[in-house]
Parts: structure tokens; C-alpha cells; sequence
């Protein structure tokens, strides 16, 4: 595998998309190549940076109150 | 003359087991709607107005199946058809001209761990996903922001699975983008891009 390949697998194998075959192919390029490595690095802390920001968010108290209210008369 | 107190109706099968298997998935729907409408007025009606028809398709749905897909297919439908036109005006832009460029490649001197992302706040996060075309947002929230699998993500916005990928693709990097202006536009870092 490639570095053009490698990259473009590159957020199906940090969403761990990937079959075990291309995976394996796509880990080992990363073990030989540094730059390839660095672009993997960035883009999992993207990810993550991402997922932490966004994920906390609930809903509002009153929504669950007015659902109940409107499915079963509470 | 008083009533005697009634006894409380016997635990409605139904009842116990949308509670369970439907309303637990509230902070999401919730979390996907803001995304979806862009205000929490809309967002509350949306996944309050999902509930309902969920509810009263309860027997379609398949207890110990994916109920968190179901739902927000439903609440897919459910914004399409009714809020879409009045909340936001479909999408006009050539998303097939939109080629983002590699944030990476303008910070790797300086800033490989990409560091600079987490002195954004996370409105200014939320804004940069509100911002997206409508076909990446919906990609992006319901992969990164509910870590919904790709076959997932496919079923809800019924799309094949290639597609999920290159809107995901296409998506993150322009959230990427917009977040690096951002960074760039506050003084955080030096931009190299003039």
C-alpha cells in the first residue's frame, strides 16, 4: 500500500471501518512511514477534539415532560 | 360525596416497553435535532413530534433491534417534510465542487498534534457543523456526534455506504477548515494561507 492509499482509508480506519486485511495493509504502511503516521495522528485528535465537544449535550428537562404529557395524559 | 382513590392502571405493556427501548434515546434525538433545525425551539418540536409518531408505530418497530436508528430515521422523515422548508432553504451549492483542503498540511511545522483545536470553544464548534451543506452536517452529526456505524448512517439517510464515506470525508474536512480560519481569525495561530 501507498501513501495516496493509506490516506485515503485514512478515517475508515480511525472509525475502525475497515476489513482486517486492508486494515493490516493500512497499519503497516504506518509502521514504515513517518509522514503518513503524523497525518493519522492529526486527524485521530481531530476526531476525538470533535467527539468531546459535541457529544454532552441532553435534552432540555421539561422536552421528557411534555412527551410523557402528550403520549400518556401526565 | 368523594371518590375513592382509583388504583393505578396495571403497567401498560406498550408503555414499558417504548420507555424503555424508546425514550432512553431522548439526549440523542435531541442532540441531532438541534443539528438539524439549527434552534432549540424547532429542535424540541421536531423530537417531540418524532415521540409521537414513533409511538404510534410502535408495532412496526422490532423490540431488541436498533431503536436509536428507527427513531432518528423517523425524525429524519419527520424534518424533511416538515421543517426543512421553513427552517432552511435546501441545499443549491455543487457539493461535488467542494474540495477542502488538509488542515495538516498548513500546521505540520508547527503544530503536528493539531493542538490548536482545543482552545475553540464549543459553540464555535457546533456553529462550524451548522454550517456545513446539509448532506455533510447530517453525515457528521450522526457519525461523530452519536458514533453511529457507517452501515448505520447509510440505513438512516438511505444512502449507500460509499456515499456515507465520501460526505464524512468531504465533511470533516471542511469543518477542519472552517475551525482552522477560525483559529486563524482569533489570533490563536499564525495562518500560512493568504
Amino acid at each position: 500500500m501507498n501513501c495516496r492509499e493509506a490516506l485515503d482509508h485514512v478515517y475508515e480506519f480511525l472509525d475502525r471501518e475497515l476489513t482486517p486485511d486492508v486494515e493490516r495493509e493500512v497499519r503497516e504502511h504506518l509502521e514504515a512511514c513517518k509522514p503518513c503516521g503524523h497525518h493519522f495522528d492529526f486527524e485521530e485528535a481531530f476526531l476525538k477534539f470533535l467527539q468531546a465537544r459535541c457529544r454532552t449535550r441532553s435534552a432540555p428537562a421539561d422536552l421528557k415532560r411534555r412527551i410523557l404529557n402528550d403520549l400518556f395524559g401526565e | 360525596m368523594t371518590t375513592p382513590p382509583q388504583s393505578p392502571p396495571p403497567v401498560d405493556e406498550k408503555r414499558a416497553g417504548f420507555e424503555r427501548e424508546a425514550l432512553v434515546h431522548l439526549d440523542a434525538l435531541y442532540r441531532v435535532a438541534l443539528r438539524l433545525t439549527g434552534n432549540p425551539a424547532d429542535a424540541d418540536d421536531l423530537v417531540q413530534e418524532t415521540m409521537l409518531k414513533a409511538y404510534r408505530a410502535w408495532h412496526q418497530y422490532q423490540q431488541g433491534t436498533n431503536a436509536k436508528g428507527w427513531l432518528l430515521t423517523i425524525l429524519r422523515h419527520a424534518f424533511i417534510n416538515e421543517y426543512r422548508r421553513r427552517t432552511r432553504h435546501p441545499e443549491t451549492v455543487d457539493l461535488d465542487a467542494i474540495e477542502p483542503f488538509a488542515v495538516l498540511d498548513e500546521r505540520q511545522d508547527d503544530d503536528p498534534q493539531g493542538q490548536f483545536f482545543d482552545r475553540i470553544v464549543d459553540d464555535e464548534v457546533l456553529r462550524a457543523i451548522d454550517a456545513l451543506p446539509e448532506q455533510f452536517r447530517e453525515a457528521v452529526v450522526l457519525s461523530d456526534v452519536e458514533g453511529m456505524s457507517y452501515e448505520e448512517v447509510a440505513r438512516i439517510l438511505d444512502v449507500p455506504i460509499g456515499t456515507v464515506k465520501s460526505r464524512l470525508f468531504r465533511g470533516r474536512r471542511l469543518l477542519q477548515a472552517k475551525l482552522y480560519e477560525y483559529a486563524v481569525s482569533m489570533g490563536y495561530i499564525q495562518g500560512n494561507r493568504t
